[in-house]
């Protein structure tokens, strides 16, 4: 017991990895912000773009979503470290790691958003375009309002799972929240900083959970 | 003629169809049809299941594209290329076997949302105008009230509400009272004979055979796709012309 408190839970070298991951975790928080907001929006856009059956244009959006949904995040964030500075772009290394995520979210997400437009009746579609509504303001109005309240549920899990994934950005240098307990881990040879940064996680992500959560009641008007 | 160019003696048609076919690939389900609504006139569209009587109805407001044939409604020629069928839309009110209202609005909410969006009124107004047209049905009392907590009947009157406060020239229904439980049918007709007496045109797709005797000017019998004599409602159910109209009221009228 004494040295599991010694190695994990041990104070003195909490407080003195304490800056440092509050630096790497105002780094995640940055990271995570970029891909909730980038990676909902780029969805959404491509899931209303879609709903236009424009046949090329749909082509277009389902290879992209594809193609993310399909490579691992991982090497899409190696190809963009390693490989585009070879094609005369040299990202940022906070820049390959959050842009990934903004890609995988917004394809996982499209998906989710486009399985709710496809499930709305499509009776809905015939009674506002009856009245003489035009096919933008029934989409917004009549037809998401309906579509989102249906994927809420997957929507959350998905952009929690994706987000999650702010710690791959360590093994492209970013000095997020497990790569600066990591080092504190090597400087004091000790596993409490990392011990610290799991609990600064759990502290980050349990309350989006049950953000979620309360976003599912709230919005389920269900019978 | 450029779409838009009214049609020389509409002034009394409100709906003038020519010749029109509709096909779903190679089932054909309405075979080069006529059809003429004049201004007051209170048509019924009688006939067995598949013989195209709602295809024909959704037709006229271009739910369903027509493959053949021309359909002018108000003088304006709907099938014509460069057609604004959203501003044409707007005249004819169509109301849903289903009635297709928005579940995740009241029914003050489902009414006004053509008033605020299509006809930009202002919001006072549209709700305003929203309510008189509940009202008209018969639900001054059910302003907030969502679809999930209301009757079929009153859920199909909201339906009639939603598309009277557009003041089209003319209303369609497709089978209004089909999807109704029996006890909840009258409250529905009731409305509809109510709107007949006001003088609004209309064509009712209908199994309601009392319904369409009483109220309908001009009863059409449809079979197979095409229009197999129409005539006013004594004559068509006391001395039907054709065969198969005198099988079918046969089946029907045994009730």
């Amino acid at each position: 017991m004494d040295r599991l408190l010694h190695y994990y839970f041990n104070l003195d070298y909490m407080a003195k990895s304490l800056p440092a991951l509050l630096g790497g975790l105002a780094v995640t928080v940055e990271i995570a912000a970029w891909t909730i907001l980038g990676g909902l929006t780029l969805g959404l856009s491509l899931a209303l773009l879609r709903a236009l059956r424009i046949a090329p244009l749909s082509v277009v959006i389902v290879c992209f979503v594809d193609m993310f949904r399909a490579i691992p995040p991982l090497v899409v964030i190696f190809l963009f470290y390693f490989a585009l500075p070879y094609a005369g772009v040299a990202l940022d290394p906070f820049w390959c790691a959050t842009l990934t995520l903004i890609l995988n979210l917004a394809a996982v997400s499209e998906e989710i958003f486009w399985a709710g437009i496809v499930s709305v009746h499509r009776g809905q579609w015939e009674a506002a375009r009856s009245t003489g509504m035009p096919f933008g303001r029934t989409l917004l109005w009549v037809i998401m309002p309906q579509a989102i309240r249906l994927v809420i549920p997957p929507l959350t899990n998905k952009t929690i799972s994706i987000t999650k994934m702010t710690a791959l950005a360590s093994v492209v240098a970013v000095p997020e929240l497990l790569n600066q307990a990591s080092t504190e881990q090597g400087i004091y040879a000790n596993p409490t900083p990392l011990m610290l940064a799991a609990l600064m996680f759990l502290a980050l992500f349990l309350p989006l959970v049950l953000a979620s959560r309360w976003v599912e009641r709230r919005f389920g008007w269900e019978r | 003629m450029p779409a838009g160019t009214p049609v020389a003696g509409s002034g009394d048609e409100v709906v003038r169809i020519q010749g029109l076919s509709k096909s779903y690939g190679t089932t054909a389900a309405l075979h080069a049809v006529n059809l003429t609504v004049r201004r007051g006139e209170a048509v019924a569209i009688i006939g067995p299941s598949g013989s195209g009587k709602s295809t024909l109805l959704r037709c006229i407001n271009r739910l369903e594209e027509p493959t053949e044939g021309r359909i002018f409604v108000d003088g304006l020629d709907l099938t014509a290329r460069g057609v604004d069928i959203n501003k044409a839309r707007r005249e004819i009110g169509f109301v849903f076997q289903a009635f297709n209202l928005y579940p995740h609005l009241t029914a003050q909410g489902n009414v006004r949302l053509a008033l605020r969006l299509v006809l930009r009124l202002g919001s006072a107004e549209a709700t305003a105008r929203a309510r008189a047209a509940l009202d008209q049905v018969g639900l001054s009392d059910k302003y907030a009230s969502y679809p999930s907590q209301l009757s079929g009947g009153q859920q199909q009157r909201v339906g009639i509400a939603r598309a009277l406060a557009l003041e089209p020239k003319i209303m369609l229904f497709d089978e209004p009272t089909s999807a109704l439980d029996p006890e909840l049918v009258g409250e529905v007709l009731s409305v509809i004979a109510a709107m007949r007496d006001r003088g609004m045109t209309m064509v009712i797709v209908s199994h309601e055979m009392q319904f369409a005797r009483q109220v309908a000017d001009r009863v059409v019998f449809m079979n197979e796709g095409s229009i197999v004599e129409e005539n006013t409602p004594e004559e068509l159910f006391t001395r039907p012309a054709k065969q198969r109209t005198r099988d079918f009221l046969a089946r029907v009228l045994r009730h």
